[in-house]
C-alpha cells in the first residue's frame, strides 16, 4: 500500500489517502464532502513500465531547473509532459536520453539503470530532439537510410514513409520540405529502428495548425502501433487530444499528475450543462425535484451543475420528457489551460516566470 | 569500430557536399581561381632573376667555362668580382644575399680526377642568414647545375661539391614558390571554416543530440568527418596542382613527404577548427572566428609573400604558426627536395598535428551542460 496527499479543488485543503500502486479510486474531500479520483503513484512492475524516473534534479547554479521529480510511463501509453516554456520539460527528457548528466536522481528505461547501461537502451529508443533539423542535401528517403544504417535493428524505411504520409516527398531535399513535413521526417527519423519508446520533445513548436493536426494524427498512430511515447509540450489541447496521462511542470517540479480525466476531476471546477433560451416555465423546479443543482442567467439560459457525466443524459431524458422549448444546449468542462491557472496563478502560454 | 557508420556517414557528406554549389565552389573554384590570377601575376613579369655574386680564384680556362654555364641560367645575374676583393664585405657592401666562390685549385682538381677518381673539389656558398628563401632558391639552382655538370664530366661521379642539395629544374618560377602555400592555406581554410561551421551548425540544428542518443561512438564519427575532410583536402591540392601544371607548367614534385604533409595538415586544421567550435557556440559568429585565425596566418606564415621580406619580430612570430611550417615543408618537399629541411619541417608539422587533433577530440563536446 502506498498513501498519498490531494489538494481538494472545492475547499483547497489537502487529505491523505492509501491505496495499491497504480490503483485508481473514488474519494471524498473529509472536509467539504466534496469527491472526486486519485491514482496512486509508486512503481509498477517492469513488465508495465517503459521509463522510470526517481528524484531528479538539475542544478545550474542556484537555479533547479529540474527539482527532485519522480514518475513513471507505462508501455504502450502517450506520455504528456505539459508546461510553459522553461518550465523544465527539454532538461528532463534530455536527462532522460542521456544528453545531459543529472545532478541528482535515478532513471530507468525498460528496466536499465541509463547512468550504467545507455548503450544497452539506444536500439530501442527512437528520439527527435527540441528544434531538430537534419541533413539539408539528403532527400527524405537518404535521411531515412542514413539513420537506419547506424542501428542494428531496422524499420522497413518504405512502411514508414507509407505511415508518415512522406510518400509523395520521399525524393524531395529536406531542406525543401515544408515546417510539418520536416516534422514528419523528424518523426520518420526516430522510427528507423522500430524503437519501443519514441521521445518528441516539442515536436509541433512554430507549425501552422493544420501542420500541427498532421503531426497529431502521426503521433497517435505511434499508439495504435504500440509504442510508448514521451512527449513534451506546452500545447494543452496537444496533451488533451494525444495523451493518455500527463504530468505538468511547473518551475522544474510535477505540480499535478494524471489522465485528462482525473486531473480535471481533481483541480478542475465542475461541469455546468447549459439550456440556452429556455421558453417553458417551471423547468428549474423540474429539474431542482430531480436533485439537480440549477441556477438562472440572463437571456432566458439555465446552468445545471453536473456531477458526472452519466447525469447528463437524465437532464436530457427530463427536457424531452417534459417538452421543454429551448434553442441550444452547451456543456462546458474545466481545460488543462484552467487547471493549470488554478494551480500556479499564471497562464501556459505566459511562461514559467 | 562500426565500419558501416564510417561508410555511410562519409557518403553522406560527399552527397551533401556536390549538392552543394556553393561549398563545391569554395573547395574547386577558388583555388582554380586564385591559382589563374596569381599565375597571370607571377608569369606576366616573367621569371623572377636572382642575383649571383662569382668570384673565381682559379681565374683558368675550366672555371671560366664554369661560369659561363651559370651566366646561361636565365634565372641568375651573374655579378663576378676581382680576386682581391674580400667577398663577405663586398656582399654586405652591395647588399648582396648569396656569392659562389671557385676555388684556387679548381682546374688543378679536375684534370687530376682523370688520373685518380678519388679527387674532388668544393665550391663554396656565401649566403646571408637572413635571406633563406632567396639563398634555398638559388642554392637549389647551383645544385641542379652542378648535377647536370658532374654528369656530363663523369657520367654520375661528383668531381664539383657544394652542399647535400639535390638538383633542381632550371624553368624555376615564382609560381612554383607560391603553389605550396596555396596548398596549406587552401587545406587551412577549408578545414577550419568546415570544422567550426558542422560543430556550430549541427549543435544548432540538434544533430549531435540525436547522435548522443544513437549508438554511434565520438571517435567513429569525427574518424568518418575525418575521412570526408581529406577527401576535400585532395581534391582542392589536385586542383591546384593540375591547373598549375596545365595553365603555367609548374615543376614541382609530388612525393611520400608531399603525402604525409597533406594528411597532417588537414588532421591539424581540424583539430584547429574543433577547438575553436568547443568556444564558438553561435553558426553566425563561425565565420568571424574561422577569419580571425586564417587570415593572419594566411599573411603571416609566408603563404603569398617571402618570410625574408617581414621585419624581424614578425618572423619570430611566423615561426610560433602551424602554417609556416606547412608551407616551408612543402615547398621544401616539393620544390627544393631537400630531404633535411623537409624531415625537419615535417617533423614540426607532425608535432603541431599530434598536438591540435589531440586536442580537438578531447575538447569536442557533444554533451549539454
Amino acid at each position: 500500500m502506498v498513501t498519498m496527499d490531494a489538494r481538494c479543488p472545492k475547499c483547497h485543503k489537502i487529505a491523505t489517502f492509501s491505496g495499491k500502486p497504480g490503483e485508481r479510486i473514488k474519494v471524498t474531500c473529509p472536509e467539504c464532502g466534496n469527491w472526486g479520483w486519485v491514482t496512486f503513484n509508486g512503481s509498477t512492475s517492469d513488465r508495465e513500465t517503459a521509463i522510470e524516473v526517481s528524484h531528479l534534479k538539475k542544478i545550474y547554479g542556484e537555479l533547479a531547473a529540474v527539482n527532485d521529480i519522480s514518475f513513471s510511463v507505462r508501455k504502450g501509453e502517450i506520455f504528456a509532459f505539459l508546461g510553459p516554456n522553461g518550465a523544465g520539460k527539454t532538461t528532463t527528457v534530455e536527462m532522460i536520453e542521456s544528453i545531459r548528466q543529472p545532478t541528482t536522481g535515478d532513471i530507468k528505461i525498460l528496466g536499465e539503470d541509463i547512468q550504467m547501461s545507455f548503450d544497452k537502451v539506444k536500439e530501442k529508443i527512437g528520439v527527435l530532439p527540441q528544434e531538430f533539423l537534419s541533413f539539408e542535401r539528403l532527400t527524405v528517403q537518404e535521411t531515412l537510410v542514413y539513420f537506419s544504417n547506424l542501428f542494428q535493428r531496422h524499420a522497413n524505411i518504405d512502411s514508414i514513409i507509407v505511415s508518415m504520409d512522406l510518400k509523395t516527398s520521399e525524393n524531395m531535399l529536406y531542406k525543401n520540405l515544408s515546417g510539418g513535413l520536416k516534422q514528419r521526417v523528424g518523426v520518420a527519423i526516430a522510427l528507423v529502428n522500430d524503437p519501443d519508446i519514441v521521445f518528441l520533445d516539442e515536436p509541433t513548436t512554430g507549425l501552422d495548425p493544420k501542420a500541427r493536426r498532421e503531426v497529431w494524427e502521426v503521433i497517435a498512430g505511434l499508439r495504435k502501433r504500440g509504442k510508448t511515447v514521451f512527449l513534451t509540450t506546452h500545447y494543452m489541447e496537444e496533451a488533451e487530444y494525444l495523451a493518455d496521462h500527463i504530468a505538468i511542470i511547473h518551475k522544474g517540479k510535477i505540480i499535478a499528475e494524471g489522465s485528462l480525466d482525473e486531473l480535471i476531476s481533481r483541480y478542475g471546477d465542475e461541469s455546468i450543462l447549459r439550456v440556452k433560451n429556455c421558453k417553458s416555465k417551471g423547468t428549474i423546479d423540474i429539474l431542482r425535484s430531480h436533485g439537480f443543482e440549477v441556477k438562472t442567467e440572463g437571456n432566458g439560459n439555465i446552468a445545471v451543475r453536473i456531477d458526472y457525466k452519466e447525469r447528463v443524459l437524465e437532464i436530457l431524458s427530463i427536457l424531452k420528457h417534459e417538452c421543454v422549448d429551448y434553442d441550444t444546449i452547451d456543456i462546458r468542462r474545466s481545460n488543462l489551460e484552467e487547471i493549470f491557472l488554478k494551480l500556479t496563478g499564471a497562464r501556459l502560454s505566459e511562461g514559467a516566470t | 569500430m562500426n565500419l558501416k557508420f564510417i561508410k555511410t556517414d562519409l557518403i553522406l557528406g560527399i552527397k551533401s557536399w556536390l549538392r552543394s554549389k556553393g561549398t563545391v565552389f569554395w573547395t574547386i573554384l577558388f583555388p582554380v581561381l586564385l591559382i589563374m590570377i596569381f599565375g597571370a601575376i607571377f608569369s606576366d613579369t616573367g621569371n623572377i632573376e636572382y642575383d649571383l655574386v662569382v668570384q673565381d680564384l682559379d681565374d683558368s680556362e675550366l672555371s671560366e667555362g664554369f661560369v659561363y654555364i651559370l651566366k646561361n641560367i636565365s634565372i641568375l645575374t651573374i655579378i663576378e668580382i676581382d680576386i682581391d676583393e674580400d667577398i663577405t664585405e663586398y656582399m654586405l657592401d652591395e647588399d648582396k644575399s648569396v656569392a659562389l666562390q671557385i676555388p684556387e685549385d679548381f682546374s688543378e682538381k679536375l684534370q687530376a680526377y682523370f688520373v685518380n677518381t678519388n679527387a674532388s673539389v668544393n665550391l663554396t656558398f656565401y649566403v646571408d642568414p637572413s635571406e633563406q628563401t632567396t639563398t634555398g632558391v638559388i642554392k637549389s639552382i647551383i645544385s641542379g647545375m652542378l648535377y647536370e655538370y658532374n654528369m656530363g664530366l663523369t657520367q654520375g661521379k661528383t668531381v664539383i661539391g657544394l652542399e647535400e642539395e639535390k638538383t633542381l629544374g632550371q624553368n624555376f618560377t615564382y609560381i612554383d614558390f607560391f603553389v605550396p602555400g596555396m596548398i596549406g592555406f587552401t587545406i587551412m581554410t577549408s578545414m577550419i571554416y568546415g570544422s567550426i561551421e558542422r560543430n556550430t551548425k549541427y549543435r544548432k540544428d540538434g544533430i549531435l543530440r540525436k547522435l548522443l542518443t544513437m549508438p554511434v561512438t565520438r571517435a567513429e564519427w569525427i574518424l568518418s568527418k575525418m575521412l570526408f575532410m581529406l577527401f576535400l583536402s585532395f581534391i582542392s591540392t589536385f586542383v591546384i596542382i593540375l591547373v598549375g601544371v596545365l595553365a603555367w607548367g609548374l615543376n614541382i614534385q609530388i612525393n611520400i613527404f608531399f603525402f604525409v604533409i597533406v594528411i597532417c595538415t588537414s588532421f591539424m586544421f581540424s583539430g584547429l577548427g574543433m577547438i575553436i567550435g568547443r568556444f564558438v557556440k553561435e553558426e553566425e559568429t563561425a565565420d568571424m572566428a574561422g577569419g580571425a585565425i586564417t587570415f593572419p596566418m594566411m599573411f603571416l606564415a609566408g603563404t603569398f609573400f617571402p618570410l625574408d621580406q617581414m621585419p624581424d619580430f614578425l618572423q619570430s612570430v611566423a615561426r610560433l604558426l602551424p602554417l609556416y611550417y606547412v608551407n616551408e615543408g612543402l615547398r621544401n618537399a616539393m620544390i627544393h627536395a631537400d630531404l633535411d629541411k623537409t624531415l625537419f619541417f615535417t617533423g614540426f608539422v607532425v608535432a603541431f598535428t599530434l598536438i591540435f587533433f589531440i586536442a580537438g577530440v578531447f575538447l569536442t563536446k557533444w554533451k549539454e551542460d
